[in-house]
């Protein structure tokens, strides 16, 4: 048969594509518990983290026991989307997973709030894939490290009660600062962040665990 | 011309580099060097892809319809591509987290293609192996030299590990974190390479 020939062609690319789809389907399948595995010790890890949790080992049972010993998790249902709910047995801090659009791609996070809504006690992010170097600077320390004891300004605009990167008044407790270089990530967390908030308000307003007249209205300075 | 294994392996690294000589894959050099960790992560996946799609494509040069040719390369380079991205994220899963979006990239990177094109397809399967490793560990060699000054002149810190008393006798640059600054580094570097390192080859 004729190299050239339509017949030789198409039997040609399907065997390449079967061969190579294979070798493919192949590794991802022997690395599939390998994947899981990393994936679900990854999430308790950064629970652990953000629940500021103390963990005797690095394995992953060590994580899950920290996590079945001092947060409750439930899934709640509103308005057709699931909300993964942690809560501190302790101290009443609640945190929710959160994901929203950054500059490249989905981003999605657990952040915690306190027990009456009114400020973030801590932030992690589980997923990300902003540019190395600039957007994806979110995860570290010191970008985190602002939004410990923030407050969440609920009688401000619903897309200003965090505020990412320059605002009129700096000194702002709802303020953090931008990543430099990175000005695209820093506005769109901003915005996903707050809505995100305002949505789980909602579920929380839903559930009637709060009423929002007993969620402090903080003050700018 | 016939080639001898030492002769690919030098023109490669040295005389043909792929990015002082050919000015290819440079868009994940411009990407990719502000950080040392995430440049070695991608020289690893250049090298793995540039290796094996050279041999494979070599190995099917005289099956391949001419016409389809490229498409074969795309699908297996691409394939190839696929299998660092999962070995990475099973078995070193936090560095996956940082240069992830950059793996996929690799598909686009040109080196590959134009080592394909240009060698593999014309050429024995081990010459094409040995061509494709040159070409990595060619391309590997500019990059992390940028990466060793682009991180510190940035960052302050080198494999992410902060330069003693940093703040004491360093400002950061900030232009050296993004991509101006290795157009600068790039531009310096192949200026200094085509001067003093290479042959100007006379026709």
């Amino acid at each position: 048969m004729k190299k050239t020939s339509p017949a030789y062609i198409l039997g040609f690319m399907i065997i390449i594509c079967t061969v190579f789809g294979t070798a493919i389907s192949s590794v991802h399948y022997a690395t599939l518990n390998m994947l899981i595995k990393n994936e679900k010790l990854h999430k308790n890890r950064s629970i652990c983290r953000v629940f500021n949790l103390s963990v005797t080992g690095a394995s992953a049972d060590a994580f899950q026991k920290a996590i079945d010993d001092n947060i409750s998790h439930e899934q709640v249902t509103y308005e057709g989307r699931t909300w993964e709910v942690y809560k501190q047995k302790e101290t009443g801090n609640i945190g929710f997973v959160f994901s929203g659009t950054g500059f490249w791609d989905r981003i999605s996070g657990i952040i915690i709030l306190s027990a009456d809504l009114s400020k973030i006690v801590n932030i992690q992010f589980l997923d990300q894939k902003e540019t190395p170097g600039l957007g994806a600077r979110i995860e570290e320390g010191w970008f985190i490290d602002q939004f410990k004891g923030i407050s969440i300004a609920w009688d401000q605009p619903a897309d200003k009660r965090i505020i990412v990167g320059p605002a009129p008044i700096p000194s702002a407790k709802n303020r953090v600062d931008a990543i430099t270089g990175a000005t695209q990530t820093s506005l769109a967390l901003m915005k996903f962040l707050n809505s995100e908030l305002e949505a789980f308000r909602a579920v929380i307003k839903e559930r009637g665990e709060k009423k929002m007249s007993e969620v402090p209205s903080p003050s700018l300075e | 011309m016939a080639y001898t294994p030492k002769q690919v392996f030098l023109n490669g690294i040295w005389q043909d580099n792929p990015i002082y000589r050919q000015v290819l894959g440079i868009c994940s050099t411009l990407a990719v060097t502000n950080l040392l960790a995430n440049t070695l992560f991608m020289c690893f996946g250049l090298i793995f892809t540039t290796a094996l799609s050279n041999l494979t494509i070599s190995l099917l040069r005289d099956y391949t319809p001419k016409r389809i040719r490229m498409i074969i390369q795309v699908l297996i380079i691409a394939c190839y591509v696929m299998m660092v991205d999962i070995f990475i994220k099973a078995l070193a899963p936090d560095i996956h987290r940082f240069i992830g979006p950059y793996v996929g990239l690799i598909i686009t990177n040109c080196i590959i293609m134009g080592r394909a094109e240009a060698f593999a397809s014309q050429n024995k399967p081990l010459l094409s192996l040995f061509d494709g490793i040159a070409s990595g560990v060619g391309y590997s060699l500019v990059l992390i030299f940028i990466a060793s000054i682009r991180e510190p002149l940035g960052f302050g810190s080198i494999l992410g590990i902060t330069l003693p008393a940093r703040d004491l006798w360093w400002h950061s640059w900030i232009i050296m974190v993004m991509p101006p600054g290795a157009f600068f580094m790039l531009g310096m570097f192949t200026w200094f390479a085509r001067r003093w390192l290479t042959k100007e080859v006379k026709r």
